[in-house]
């Protein structure tokens, strides 16, 4: 009894050599990804996330059926795994960038499913400020664009970058999900090397890749959260 | 001059409408001091957000000599409410902002120009005795410099009237001292109406001018500290000097409660009332201390070998209010003992 001759490509490991011209582009193609996606949440994130407060009762405008129904939009936006947004969402996908793959194919499912999450930070962010701030905004003479920003973002400014980097943590895990419809990045690596092609090798190192990422943004943002605290 | 004339606030709530005030009026003069005392849920801080125009009124009127801030809403409420600071409890400081910063911030809000608010943010921390304090965070502020950061922000647009809301509350004595302190000399020097809202009738007791006792949304007693605490009948004065007399022991006839109605009262009454009148008086109870203009007393005597009324009328004589307090207070012989039982 013989062996099967029939070569089936089964755990041909990528060798580590050639790891490097293999990870980093798709390094690269992770960061642009998560880099365009979290400018796109923090913009629009922000203001849903301040729309959200300042609706609520201790916000500029109190008015709880449009907070209601923000709310209502926000949390149908959190409700759906990343992996089921992203296919749904396919033909608003396809007729926003004309394609169903590569980055900008991922950036939209990405900033439609960061919005929601980013905004529920921000408002979270915004709702441990103390109560008297509002009071002060409008007792200083603050005009409503001068009360958000200096007695409510300016205030809450060490708790957003916290919000960031946790957002950004998310981002750069729903990268590595998109890479499952091709979106590339080194999820997409992941997904054709190690799942698809038994390559132990690009699995460890994007698994190292992943961890060392995540590691460095927390540590980052950590930093930069307690340098913008005050005593 | 500061008025407010037939405030009226109510909510409207799932139970129904609720009424919080009910008919306020209280004038306050530039350069005097209004305190409004009352029990919690009395409607003083719905009185205080009214004030500061940080909500409207149901119906009525904030006058701030002469014209009503209190029907004013976006850009003309934000231009005339530098008429009214406000100092809130707490402090109430941005956190992330310095000192500067914060008393800067009413200034930066209205579009000052830079070196005019710098020199006037120097000018008021220097008023507050924190000019060496300028670049330090509130974090790194006692509570009671917080507060005069606070006072300093508040005056940043020169208002007419000061609104303290619970200011002092939450303050150690020395900080609330040095508060008061600050607060009477804004008084004097700025000529400042100031409404100080409060349930420390310590503070009352030491800066106020005249005294409103809010009840159930209305204004149950008004007037002069001086005369409510001289009344031995008025329910604010009672709590501004409380007493807690000690019972009227056995051989004494009758009990008075005295206040000090002058503001020259020879402080050796109680042996006048020996020497002079033949009179055995025992001393039951009693707060007398030194006031902006002479002295506030209040003390509760135990007297035999005079009667009632000759008692009053001695004591009337000297500028001291005496009542016996068949009202307030009942007698009741126990053992042999009059007992006496506040009821109020």
């Amino acid at each position: 009894m013989s062996l099967p001759t029939e070569s089936v490509t089964v755990g041909t490991d990528t060798p580590w050599s050639e790891l490097g011209s293999l990870m980093l582009p798709a390094y690269a193609e992770t960061w642009a990804m998560v880099g365009i996606v979290m400018v796109l949440v923090i913009i629009f994130g922000g203001i849903m996330g301040l729309a959200l407060f300042n609706t609520d009762r201790r916000g500029l405008f109190p008015h709880t059926q449009s907070h209601a129904t923000l709310s209502w939009i926000v949390n149908m936006g959190r409700s759906l795994p990343f992996l089921v947004l992203m296919a749904a969402i396919i033909p608003f996908t396809k007729w926003i960038t004309g394609t169903t793959i590569g980055i900008w194919a991922a950036v939209v499912p990405m900033t439609i499913a960061g919005i929601p999450f980013f905004a529920r930070l921000v408002q979270n962010a915004l709702n441990d400020l103390p109560m008297e701030n509002l009071a002060v905004g409008l007792v200083t003479g603050g005009s409503p664009l001068q009360i958000i920003g200096s007695t409510q973002v300016r205030e809450a400014l060490p708790a957003l970058a916290s919000a960031i980097t946790l957002n950004t943590i998310s981002m750069v895990e729903y990268s590595a999900i998109a890479g499952t419809i091709g979106a590339g990045g080194i999820g997409y690596l992941a997904v054709t090397y190690g799942y698809q092609r038994f390559d132990m090798n690009v699995m460890i190192a994007t698994i190292l890749a992943l961890i060392v990422t995540v590691q460095i943004v927390q540590f980052l943002g950590d930093r930069i959260a307690r340098a913008l605290a005050r005593p | 001059m500061i008025e407010i004339r037939q405030l009226h606030k109510h909510y409207d709530t799932a139970q129904g409408r609720v009424q919080v005030l009910k008919g306020i009026d209280l004038e306050v003069q530039a350069g005097s001091i209004t305190a409004v005392v009352g029990p919690s849920g009395a409607g003083k801080s719905t009185l205080s957000h009214c004030i500061s125009l940080l909500e409207k009124p149901s119906s009525g009127q904030i006058l701030v000599d002469g014209k009503d801030l209190s029907i004013l809403s976006g850009k003309a409420l934000r231009a005339e409410r530098r008429a009214i600071g406000t100092i809130f409890q707490n402090s109430a400081l941005l956190r992330r902002m310095t000192v500067a910063e914060n008393v800067a911030l009413p200034l930066r809000n209205l579009g000052v120009v830079h070196h005019e608010m710098e020199h006037r943010v120097a000018e008021l921390l220097e008023r507050v005795g924190l000019a060496d304090r300028a670049n330090s965070y509130p974090g790194e502020l006692s509570g009671g410099q917080r507060q005069r950061v606070g006072i300093a922000r508040a005056l940043a647009l020169r208002p007419r009237l000061l609104l303290s809301d619970e200011a002092t509350s939450g303050l150690d004595p020395e900080a609330t001292a040095q508060i008061l302190e600050l607060l009477a000399s804004l008084r004097t020097d700025l000529g400042l109406a100031i409404i100080l809202i409060t349930h420390e009738m310590d503070v009352v007791r030491h800066i106020a001018d005249r005294v409103a006792q809010l009840d159930g949304g209305r204004i149950a007693e008004y007037g002069e500290l001086r005369a409510l605490v001289a009344n031995p009948e008025s329910v604010t004065g009672s709590k501004l000097l409380p007493l807690h007399p000690d019972l009227v022991p056995a051989g004494y006839d009758f009990a008075l409660t005295v206040a000090y109605r002058g503001t020259q009262i020879d402080p050796s009454w109680i042996s006048k009332l020996g020497s002079e009148y033949g009179a055995t008086v025992a001393l039951l109870g009693g707060s007398v201390e030194a006031h902006q203009e002479g002295t506030l007393g209040r003390v509760e005597i135990g007297l035999s070998g005079i009667g009632e009324a000759r008692a009053i009328e001695v004591l009337d004589g000297w500028g001291l209010h005496a009542t016996a307090h068949s009202q307030a207070l009942r007698t009741d012989k126990i053992n042999g003992e009059t007992r006496i039982e506040v009821t109020v």
